[in-house]
Formats: C-alpha cells, sequence, structure tokens
C-alpha cells in the first residue's frame, strides 16, 4: 500500500454525492479503470471493496446451501422404508459425494468467508483488506472451482434430457458426477473404479485450494497489519482472533491435500504409483494426507462459529465475554492441536496398538480447550442479562447442540468404543450434530446479528423464532435417531437396507425429522427476504453492541471508517458508550487528502475466470474428449495475462472526502 | 418396476408399522446388528467402554448443561429492569482452572480404561482351549497348527466376501462358519478397493486395505474361564463334568446362532449390498461343516466326474433330467466355472467369483442380500428357488455393477440390449440353473 | 506478540513492522515449506518401504547434480547481489546481477531437463515404480518453482527498462522475489540431501 500512485486524484467534496460521478481514470496500461462505473454489474464484478466480496460470497454460499440441501433430502426421502428404489445406487452415491462436497467447500467455508471478509476490517478498523484486488481473485476463484465440481451435473442432467450421451469421443465419460465420497478414499478414486466424475472433483477442490489460500494469507497480513491505532492483539475481538487461527490453520493445511490430489491426479492421468497398489503404491497414505488436511479442516470450519457465538453471547448478556485470554488461547491450542489428531479418522485401518492410544489420548485432549469454551460461554451467561433476540436464540441453540456433538466426539475418541461406531451412522450423527446443530445455527445466529448492519435494514417481527424451533426441532429430529442406527449396525453410505433389521422406524423419524428442518431453513430465508425487502432502518447500533464495526453506519460507507478510529480498550465500542470518559474511541485527524481508496479492476476476474476453462479442459482432456487440451491451454493463458496485466496495471486508487463527522 | 402409487402404498404401510413400533413398543435394541447385545468378549469390552463415555458425558451433560439453563432462566432480562448493569470483569483465573483440572480428570476416567481395551482389542490371546489342537479332531491337520488358533483369511471383494481356512483347506463365501467359544484370528485383505469388515454383535470393524493385511481376532461367546468368573465360580482350577456341561449348553442356547455383519467402508456402487454372515456353531458341527465342504459335490446323475464330463462331450442329449442340464448349463453356455469353484467338479475351479461348494446350504446369495433363512432356521426351499431364479435373471438390478453382470456384457438373464438380441439364456435355462445351484448342499 | 505488535508504522496503524507484502511473501513460503514438506516426505516413505524396488545410485550422476547445486547456490549469492544494489538505486548493477541470476536458473533447468530425458532413456518414467512416480513429481514440481522464479526475474528485468523501477518504490518487490528465489534455493538443497545424497550413504 505505501507505494501506492495515484494518477489522477478526483476529489469529492460531500459523501451524499454518489461515488459514481466520479470520472473513471487510465491505468498505468492505459486502459479505463473499471471505478465509479454506472453499471451496477460490471461495479459488482469488479468490485475489490470488502464489503460486497462478502455479501457475494454470502449469496453464493447460501445459494450452494440450498444446493447442498436438496441433495440431502433426496438421500433421506430415498432411506425412508427399506429397499426403496426412489434412485439408483450410482444416483445416491453422487448425491451424497456431492452433498458432503458442497455443503463443506461451496456452502460452510464460503458463508465463513462472507463472514471474513465483511467484518474483518470492520472490527479492526481498518479500511479494507490488506490486498483488494487478491480479495477479488479469491471470491471468483472459489466461483471458478464451484463451477468445476458441478459440472458434473449439468453433463449428467443433458445426458438424462437425451442432448448428449457418453459414446464416441466422449465414451470415456462415465460416472460423469463424482461418486468417491467426500473423502475421495483411494484406491475407489483411482480410474479402474470411478470415472470422469472423479477428475472434476479433483481439478475443482484444486481450485478451491487456490481460492481459500490467497484468500487466507490476505487476511493474515490484514489482521497483523492493517489495525487501528491502539487495537493490539488482546484488544481484538474474538471473532477476529478465531479467523487469524483459521487462516493459518488453512495456509499449513491445504497443501497436504493440494499435493495429496496432485498425487491422485498423477495416478489417474500418467499413470504414476502414488496409490496404485499394482505398482507398489500404498492407498492408506491417501488417508494419512487426506487427514492431516481434513481434521484442521474441521477446525477451519468450527472456528469461526465459536467466534461468531463469542460475539452473540456478550452482547446479549451485556458483559465481556467471561476469560477473553483463555477463550482466544484456547482457540489456538484447538488450531494446533488439531494437526495431531488426523489419525482418529483411521482407527480402524490398523494403526497398530501404540499409534491408537496415541491419537486417542490426544483426541481426548482437544476436548479440554473445546469444553474450556463451552465453560466461559456459560460463564459469559452467569450474572449477565440475557436477551432472546433472535441472534441470541441462536446462539443458545449453539452451545446447546454444539455439547451434544462434542460428547459423541468423546465417545469416538475410545479408539475401541469407535471401533463399532466408526463408518455407521453415529458417525453421521456426531458430525451433524456439530456441522448443522453447531456451525450451522452460529451462521445462522451470525446473520440475524450483522444483517441490520450489512444492510441497514431491521428483522420483522418475531418470524425468527418459528425459524429458530423448526432448525432445533428438525435438527433433533433428524440427527438424534441416527446415534441409535448406527449402535443398531446401519453403515453410512447405502442407498438402501433389508428390512427386519430394526432400522426401518428410526429412518422414518429421521426423515421426517430433515423435511421440518428442511421448512426451517426455507422460513429463514423468507425471513431474510422480507427483511430486506421492508426491514425498517436498523440505525448504527441496534443491538446495544460491543465491538468497532457497530460504531460506523449501517450500511457502512464504502471507506468503513470516516477517520480512523483509535481504540481504548478491548470491547471498544462497549467501553465508549459505557465506559470512564478518558477510554472514548478517538478519532485521527483528517490531513486535508482524504481518503485513498483502491482502484476496481477487471484483472482478478480475468485471470479466475481462466481457472474454468483450465480445470474443465484438463478433466475432459483426460476423458478423451477432443481439442480440450487446447481449451486447458487457453485457461492457463487467460490466467498468465491476468495476473501480469495485474502487476502492470499498478493498485491505482482515488481519494474520497468524506463530511468531516464520526460514526 | 414398481409405481408410484405401489411405492405409496408400500410408505403408508412402513408408516403405520413405525407409529405401532413408536408408540408401543419404545426402542427395541435387540436387533440383528445391534452393539447393544453383544455376544463376544471383543464387543462386551467395546460396549462397556462405550457406556462408560455414555455415563461420563451424561453427568457433564447435566451439570453442564443444568448450569447452562439455569443461568440463561435466572439472568433472562425481565421487563422494566432496573438491576443494576452487570460487572464488566474479563473472567476468574481461579475458576477457569478449577474447570480445566476437572474435565482433564473427568478424560483420564475414560482415557485408562480406553488403553486397556485397545491393548485388549488388538492382541490375540493365546487361549489355551482355542487352540486348534485342543478341540479339533478332523482330519489333516498338519502338526504345527496345533498350537495356533483356527485362522481365518478374509478376502473382500467388489461386492462379497471370501473366506478362506488356509489351515483346513477349505474356501466359502459370504456366509463363515466358526465355532463357539474359540478365539479365531482373521487376516484380512483385499484384491480391490477398501472394504471393512464388521460382524456388530461379537466384534467391531477392521479396514480390509489393498497392498496390506489387517489382523483382528474375535469370540463368538466367552471361553470357559471367563464364564465361569461371570457365573461367580472363583478360582482357575474349577472343573467337573458339571461345569462343563453348563458351559456347553451355554454356548448351545445363548451363542450358537446366525449373526449378520455388512461392509463398512464405502467401495462403490454396490456397498449397501454387501453384507456377510457368520454362523457360529459347536466344534462336532463346525468339524462336520468342515468334512462336507472337503467333499464337495458329486455329478448329479451319480456317475463318476470323468464318465460325466466324456458323456458331456461326445453325447450331450444323453444327459438328461433338470440337474444334468443345469450342470450342462453351469460347465457350458453360461460361462458359470470360468469364475467359480465347486469344489469336487475338477474342471469348475474358477477364482474371480464367490466360491459356490455347498451354495445350496446357505442361507443367503448374492453377499447377504437376497434371504431365504426360514423362521425355524432351516431352508425356505421356495424363497431360495426364487432368489437363484432372480438372481440369475437381473443381477444388475440386484447388485448394480457387479461382474458377473460387467463380464457378461450385460448379464447372463436378460436381453442384451434394446435390439432385442437374445439373452444368454431363456426363463426356461434359468430355471434350470436355479434347480442345480439349489441341489448344491 | 501484542507489544510487538502494538509498534506503530507511519500510517499510524497498530501492525507488524514488516511490509504487507513481504509479510505475504512469508505466509506463501511457510504454506510451500508444507507443500514440499508432503512431497519429500511422501518420497522419504516410500523410499523405506521398498529399499529394494530400485537402486537409484546406477541412475544418479552425483557430479551433474552436484554442478546444478552449485549452480543454483551462486544464483543464489547473485539475487542476494541484485537486492543490495536495488537498495542503493544501482540500476545497472542491479541489471546485471539479475541477469545472471536468470542465466544460471536457465543451466539448473537445463541440467534438470537433461537429467529427466537422461533417466527417461535409461528406463526410470513416471510409472514406473514409486520411486519414479515420488521423484519426478517433487523434482518436477521444484523445477516449475525455479522455471516461475526465472519467469518472473525476466518480467522484472525487462520493467526496469522502463523507467518505473526506483529504489524507494521497487526495492520492496526486487527484496521478494529475492526472497522467493532463496526460497526455491533451500529446498533444492533439502531436495539434494534426502533424495540424493541419501542414496550414497
Amino acid at each position: 500500500m505505501s507505494q501506492t500512485q495515484i494518477e489522477t486524484p478526483s476529489p469529492t467534496t460531500t459523501q451524499a454525492q454518489p461515488a459514481h460521478v466520479l470520472k473513471p481514470e487510465r491505468s498505468r496500461l492505459g486502459l479505463m479503470r473499471p471505478d465509479h462505473s454506472k453499471s451496477v454489474f460490471i461495479d459488482w464484478l469488479t468490485t475489490v471493496d470488502h464489503k460486497k466480496i462478502g455479501i457475494m460470497y454470502g449469496a453464493i454460499a447460501l445459494f450452494f446451501l440450498f444446493i447442498g440441501g436438496l441433495e440431502a433430502l433426496i438421500i433421506r426421502t430415498q432411506l425412508i422404508i427399506p429397499e426403496n428404489d426412489l434412485i439408483t445406487a450410482q444416483r445416491y452415491n453422487q448425491l451424497f459425494t456431492m452433498h458432503g462436497t458442497t455443503m463443506i467447500f461451496l456452502a460452510v467455508m464460503p458463508l465463513n468467508s462472507a463472514f471474513f471478509n465483511y467484518l474483518i476490517p470492520l472490527q479492526i478498523g481498518a479500511r479494507d483488506v490488506a490486498f483488494p484486488r487478491i480479495n477479488s481473485l479469491s471470491l471468483w476463484t472459489f466461483v471458478a472451482g464451484a463451477l468445476v465440481i458441478n459440472f458434473g451435473w449439468l453433463l449428467q442432467a443433458l445426458e438424462m434430457m437425451g442432448l448428449f450421451a457418453a459414446s464416441g469421443p466422449t465414451a470415456g465419460m462415465t460416472d460423469m458426477v463424482p461418486a468417491g465420497g467426500w473423502f475421495g478414499y483411494a484406491p475407489l478414486t483411482s480410474k479402474d473404479y470411478t470415472g470422469v466424475g472423479t477428475d472434476f472433483w479433483v481439478m475443482g477442490l484444486q481450485i478451491l485450494g487456490v481460492a481459500s489460500l490467497s484468500s487466507s494469507m490476505n487476511f493474515i497480513v490484514t489482521i497483523l497489519n492493517m489495525r487501528a491505532p491502539g487495537m493490539k492483539m488482546m484488544r481484538m475481538p474474538v471473532f477476529t482472533w478465531m479467523s487469524l487461527v483459521v487462516a493459518f490453520l488453512i495456509i499449513f493445511a491445504f497443501p497436504a491435500i493440494t499435493i495429496a490430489l496432485g498425487q491422485l491426479m498423477f495416478d489417474r492421468v500418467f499413470d504414476t504409483n502414488f496409490f496404485n497398489v499394482a505398482g507398489g503404491g500404498q492407498p492408506i497414505l491417501w488417508q494419512h494426507l487426506f487427514w492431516i488436511f481434513g481434521h484442521p479442516e474441521v477446525y477451519i470450519l468450527v472456528l469461526p462459529a465459536m467466534g461468531i457465538i463469542s460475539e452473540v453471547l456478550p452482547a446479549f448478556s451485556k458483559k465481556p465475554l467471561f476469560g477473553y485470554s483463555i477463550v482466544v488461547f484456547s482457540g489456538a491450542v484447538i488450531g494446533f492441536l488439531g494437526f495431531a489428531v488426523w489419525s482418529h479418522h483411521m482407527f480402524t485401518t490398523g494403526l497398530g496398538k501404540v499409534a491408537t492410544a496415541a491419537f486417542s489420548l490426544l483426541t481426548m485432549a482437544i476436548a479440554v480447550p473445546t469444553g474450556v469454551k463451552i465453560f466461559n460461554w456459560v460463564g459469559t451467561l452467569w450474572g449477565g442479562r440475557v436477551r432472546f433476540t433472535a441472534p441470541m436464540i441462536f446462539s443458545l441453540g449453539f452451545v446447546w447442540m454444539f455439547m451434544m456433538g462434542g460428547f459423541s466426539g468423546i465417545m469416538h475418541a475410545a479408539a475401541p468404543a469407535d471401533a463399532q461406531q466408526q463408518d455407521s451412522y453415529f458417525v453421521i450423527a456426531h458430525f451433524h450434530y456439530v456441522i448443522m446443530g453447531g456451525i450451522f445455527l452460529a451462521l445462522v445466529s451470525g446473520i440475524y446479528y450483522w444483517v441490520p448492519k450489512v444492510f441497514g435494514k431491521m428483522w420483522k417481527g418475531t418470524l425468527s423464532n418459528w425459524v429458530a424451533v423448526l432448525i432445533v426441532v428438525g435438527l433433533n429430529v433428524t440427527f438424534f435417531p441416527m446415534h441409535f442406527l448406527g449402535l443398531l449396525g446401519m453403515p453410512r453410505r447405502t442407498h438402501t437396507y433389508l428390512e427386519g433389521f430394526g432400522w426401518a422406524s428410526y429412518n422414518m423419524v429421521c426423515t421426517i425429522g430433515s423435511y421440518i428442518l428442511a421448512l426451517g431453513i426455507l422460513l429463514l430465508l423468507v425471513d431474510l427476504i422480507r427483511c430486506l425487502r421492508s426491514g425498517e432502518p436498523a440505525g448504527d447500533d441496534p443491538w446495544d453492541a460491543r465491538t468497532l464495526e457497530w460504531a460506523t453506519t449501517s450500511p457502512p460507507q464504502v471507506y468503513n471508517f470516516a477517520q480512523t478510529p483509535v481504540i481504548p480498550a478491548r470491547d471498544a465500542l462497549w467501553v465508549h458508550k459505557h465506559g470512564p470518559e478518558n477510554k472514548k474511541i478517538t478519532y485521527e485527524a483528517d490531513h486535508g487528502h482524504g481518503i485513498h481508496m483502491p482502484s476496481n479492476s477487471w484483472m482478478p476476474l480475468i485471470a479466475s475466470v481462466g481457472f474454468v476453462p483450465l480445470g474443465l479442459g484438463m478433466t475432459l482432456m483426460q476423458a478423451g474428449v477432443p481439442y480440450m487440451g487446447y481449451v486447458a491451454i487457453f485457461g492457463l493463458i487467460m490466467i498468465t495475462i491476468g495476473l501480469i496485466l495485474w502487476a502492470i496495471e499498478g493498485p491505482g486508487g482515488y481519494h474520497l472526502h468524506p463530511e468531516q463527522e464520526n460514526t | 418396476m414398481k409405481t408410484i402409487s405401489n411405492g405409496f402404498y408400500r410408505f403408508l404401510q412402513y408408516f403405520s408399522a413405525f407409529i405401532v413400533v413408536t408408540v408401543l413398543g419404545g426402542c427395541n435394541l435387540d436387533t440383528r446388528m445391534s452393539t447393544f447385545v453383544t455376544k463376544g468378549p471383543i464387543a462386551e469390552e467395546q460396549l462397556n467402554l462405550f457406556m462408560l463415555t455414555v455415563w461420563v458425558t451424561f453427568a457433564i451433560f447435566i451439570i453442564v448443561g443444568g448450569v447452562f439453563v439455569y443461568a440463561v432462566i435466572k439472568f433472562r432480562e425481565r421487563p422494566n429492569d432496573d438491576r443494576p448493569m452487570p460487572s464488566q470483569g474479563h473472567g476468574n483465573p481461579l475458576v477457569e482452572i478449577g474447570l480445566i483440572g476437572a474435565s482433564i480428570l473427568l478424560l483420564a476416567v475414560i482415557a485408562v480404561p480406553t488403553l486397556q481395551a485397545i491393548w485388549f482389542t488388538q492382541e490375540t490371546p493365546d487361549d489355551v482351549e482355542s487352540r486348534m489342537g485342543a478341540w479339533y479332531s478332523g482330519e489333516e491337520l498338519a502338526e504345527e497348527e496345533a498350537e495356533n488358533p483356527l485362522i481365518i483369511k478374509v478376502i473382500g471383494y467388489q461386492w462379497w466376501w471370501a473366506f478362506e481356512y488356509p489351515q483346513l483347506g477349505i474356501t466359502t463365501a459370504n456366509e463363515m462358519v466358526i465355532p463357539a467359544g474359540k478365539v479365531v484370528h482373521l487376516e484380512l485383505r483385499s484384491v480391490d478397493v477398501i472394504h471393512s469388515f464388521w460382524l456388530p454383535r461379537i466384534a467391531g470393524k477392521v479396514d480390509l486395505i489393498p497392498g496390506r493385511t489387517n489382523a483382528m481376532w474375535i469370540q463368538a461367546g466367552d471361553n470357559f474361564a471367563k464364564w465361569k468368573e461371570k457365573q461367580g465360580i472363583v478360582g482357575p482350577d474349577q472343573d467337573s463334568p458339571e461345569l462343563r456341561e453348563g458351559y456347553a449348553s451355554y454356548l448351545q442356547e445363548e451363542i450358537h446362532n446366525y449373526y449378520y455383519g455388512q461392509c463398512a467402508e464405502f467401495c462403490g456402487d454396490s456397498h449397501a449390498r454387501m453384507l456377510f454372515r457368520a454362523t457360529v456353531v459347536g466344534d462336532r458341527e463346525f468339524e462336520a461343516w468342515v468334512a462336507d465342504e472337503k467333499i464337495g459335490h458329486g455329478t448329479p446323475d451319480g456317475r463318476s466326474w470323468d464318465e460325466w464330463y466324456t458323456a458331456y462331450e461326445e453325447n450331450p442329449e444323453q444327459l438328461t433330467g433338470d440337474l444334468n442340464e443345469g450342470l450342462k448349463l453351469f460347465m457350458g453356455r453360461a460361462k458359470c466355472a470360468t469364475c467359480h469353484t465347486v469344489k469336487g467338479n475338477p474342471r469348475a475351479v474358477g477364482v474371480a467369483g464367490p466360491n459356490l461348494t455347498n451354495v445350496g446350504a446357505r442361507l443367503s446369495i448374492a453377499a447377504g442380500w437376497l434371504n431365504h433363512r426360514a423362521e425355524d432356521g432351516g431352508i425356505d426351499t421356495e424363497q431360495q428357488y426364487e432368489n437363484f431364479f432372480n438372481w440369475l435373471k437381473e443381477t444388475d438390478v440386484i447388485k448394480p455393477g457387479n461382474l458377473m453382470w460387467e463380464a457378461n456384457g450385460g448379464g447372463i438373464g436378460e436381453l442384451i440390449d434394446e435390439h432385442g438380441e437374445p439373452a444368454l439364456l431363456t426363463d426356461e435355462e434359468i430355471n434350470k440353473l436355479s434347480l442345480y445351484l439349489q441341489s448344491l448342499k | 506478540m501484542s507489544e510487538n505488535a502494538t509498534a506503530h508504522q507511519d500510517d499510524g496503524h497498530a501492525s507488524l513492522i514488516i511490509d504487507n507484502k513481504k509479510l505475504l511473501m512469508w505466509l506463501f513460503l511457510g504454506s510451500d515449506c508444507m507443500f514440499f514438506g508432503t512431497l519429500i516426505s511422501t518420497h522419504l516413505i516410500y523410499r523405506k518401504l521398498y529399499p529394494e524396488s530400485f537402486d537409484p545410485t546406477t541412475l544418479f550422476s552425483l557430479e551433474l547434480t552436484s554442478f546444478s547445486t552449485f549452480i543454483l547456490l551462486m544464483s543464489s549469492f547473485l539475487m542476494a547481489l541484485a537486492v543490495s544494489a536495488m537498495h542503493k538505486g544501482e540500476l545497472k548493477s542491479f541489471r546485471r546481477n539479475v541477469l545472471g541470476v536468470i542465466f544460471f536458473g536457465l543451466i539448473f533447468l537445463g541440467c534438470q531437463v537433461y537429467e529427466f530425458a537422461h533417466f527417461v532413456h535409461a528406463g526410470l518414467t513416471l510409472s514406473t515404480n514409486t520411486f519414479g512416480s515420488t521423484f519426478y513429481m517433487m523434482t518436477g514440481t521444484h523445477g516449475v518453482h525455479v522455471a516461475i522464479g526465472v519467469f518472473w526475474l525476466i518480467c522484472m528485468y525487462f520493467y526496469s527498462h522502463t523507467g518505473k523501477m526506483d529504489a524507494h518504490e521497487s526495492a520492496v518487490d526486487v527484496e521478494i522475489a529475492g526472497l522467493y528465489w532463496h526460497f526455491v534455493d533451500i529446498v533444492w538443497i533439502v531436495i539434494f540431501t534426502a533424495v540424493y545424497l541419501i542414496e550414497f550413504i
């Protein structure tokens, strides 16, 4: 940022004046920068504003949440009675594979990312993230990866409509949708057993990895380097802290799966022997590499949720978070230990006694920092003044459901008991309690909490209570019986089951529960749309909240804070409102040359879009479709050109002069 | 193909059954693959450990959940709340450290039994009474095997199981037979993808991973010493014919049974249809079964195999009767013998598919998916015929993607393609083949 | 950390005293360590599993690889000179040294291409055995890193002729390229030890 070159500063006098009246400028390339475009569409495509990027992440994540939920409903409907033949075994396998992949990589992670993007700069008093254009690249690369993973569905749909048949030059395109399970165990994902769907899955995940890695590095730099004066590390909101831990987890965990996927791809394309038994490869290596990524991934999903809870509970208890430093520290410990417990996903693979014992004990150890968090949340409520607002209700639900998910986690940690639970519905129950009952409720809580800030509109009425009741009841009705199903011997990932094993009635309950849950989520969308269409203006601080993001306008201006705030304490806004006089938030004086804003850019979009032809081209080339090699090369060239022009174009920027007013 | 209305009718049927079961019956935990009602020391150890974790977490749940609910109710905001602002303290280190200490203590309560159970379940014990020499009196046991327990090689295929008994020189498929109360050592491996061996009432699962051999031990029912301990008979040397009789009747009544297992690791299209069975029998029955497996089968009409093959090659019309016709198809047009072994038959030695020796005596076919076990534990012959017929007729419907379907370019019983290519076998021929297979017992 | 973190930069923000871009590169290198760590450990695991399957000593030419290792080390030295020249604003010296780095990098890549061609000719391909798979993938990934570095430096060399480069603005950029180059060099030292030298012990 320090070496930004500003070509033609275009000052504006008031913030009431819309930004797009400013004249577009030329970049070093001599091309027009897409700043202040009259077209809203171009403005959003080229935006580098962390708030717009956050909103887009959120919208796309909700879309994929809907898709993944639909897949889940089909799965549950298939299982409603024994020996049902609603869908074929192959379709079922595709559905649960894509359900898992979609929910983890395309729904929960981007929803987390939406919160990171929107909130981190606001919570630390920054204007934007450290690298706004990299942020844009992360978003569009994520979209490209999501397209590549889901491309198989499109082909499958075309084939079902008879518009396309896997014959002739495309005869190699069997099994067009990934069907190897979300953790794609070798050798089932080798080319002997699965078709082109696995290639889409591999390429898509690789591209998503690029997006996650680049955005994580960006957030780490932002959090470490862009904090407002006085925002010491131990004054940061817990959500920002957890985001920092997650970003570190991502940059250290993703390389393992990137390499594993690379090895799998080489096995499939170049006949290497990484997981090929005949050539001396060891399929078990895949499991180790995958779970070295996969277990930290669980914490990548859950830590932001814990961060949200640690924001919402204090806000609606009128108390600071109980044991702030211990909550922060235990988050870091969870992140650290998360790298040391991967083999508890592999207790039944014959690790040997010593390794089993070691991973068993380490897994139990990780329950301690997790428990500490729950204690501290209860401690936060204790002696507070609990207000039952919508975000609070979901957060309280989170604590309850997450606790239950944690308990079945402890049961898994006891390795011999896990031998009965592994790969059964008990595991399904466990991680859905954690992911749906935990993470999802926290994210809904976050949506209810921050939407008034993001859109400046307040929620209407008490529909949220119905949403909460339906979702929590639906969750428990769906997933609690699954504990019993697992203990009664039903293995996971079976597309049907025989009568007479005592599973039928439990399955029926689960399926009915899933419909209730779906209704609840539908109602959530209705509530959201109602709020956005006709909500009352929210005001800057509708919840009487504690952290810095509530000190600015709702929705915040493009520059976030008119003047850089100086942070006097932890829970800065609360202290500002209710604390002593000498602890007010103050604002740095304007130096008179306005606020420097980064320019919009096409280049991240161009580079990201290049990943689509690259991914699809490589995948279809492997399946024998003609000319696809050229498509892949085209994609590669597009990425390279995008990056080079990006470098030459320079960050650009312009100045804004908002009115001289605080908040 | 079932119609939608048919499916909906079935749904209604199950729904009413479900209401009856849940309202009247509550939760029945004694089901075929329940891990709650155990029949062996490993499953029992695993269940005990599980129940310990349940009680410990339940205690935490009651305490933490109770405090949580109490806090939410007690400290809720009331209308016109004029209480002073809550204290803005940042926590209490003593409380924190106390709670951390308490959690570590509670985890230790689980950790110690966990370690014990890991060693117990993963180390095959040298049980004197389980050594082959101590109980097996059948033929042809190599001298050095007398010291070993019974060894079974479990081999996973997409989507069926082979069970080899290397000490006894026999192989069976999908239905293993083991002696009650004896330690059995399993060697698990896979020829294609990862599978997982799970016999819930007897033992938790261990994976079958290509490229490596895993091991586990199982035991159906307690051994004599453990049984005495449970009966409250102290002293390891206690032994008498009465006690032995009591133990024998314990095995007879509680352990001898037909157990259900299933592949637990996702292994491709028909993962859901990769089941297996374990028949637990007494020592003498086991020996009889082994002897039967070793002898195998003769020709349907009683002549020797050499004579039968001479006739088959020179004058096949001479071989009449449903069973002979079925065997001719088995060896000929249906190409069964390419992949399947039938002990006794010198030319049916294929190994790509399940071993069919005594397949007519098994209580299920198609890796446990098609069942014909009668109420009394015997064979429901009509159902068995129907199962064989259906399996041969629509292999891919019953087990999508299976090798018998793929290798024959579209099964043996159905039209090969929409152009009306004739089926490999007509219904009448399938009928004969089914009858022949049914006779293999 | 929090003590350090409160040190203010001139823009008044609480931050580490390290440039944003440089911090980004450090994070990338940390992540890249995990990439190479995974690749190298895969290689070492398979090497240990199948010690008898393949004897690379018959194939490896320690002379050639030592030479290319030396070349890469020297390029790092030149890179350090280039960074220092840029800090002093000596554009000519910078160009000279960067050209040297590019040249040495290309020699290294040439050695690697020759080596690969030689090995394939001698019968070791990607699919021969696990050694072939891990060896090519690991050294290939490293080679791609070197190639990207060379490409980057070439871009930088040409950019230095546009007149938009000066000691204030571009020293950090050059330094970041230097960080990357040194890292790639260090990784090669590890690979050289763990893949080549270890076979001759």
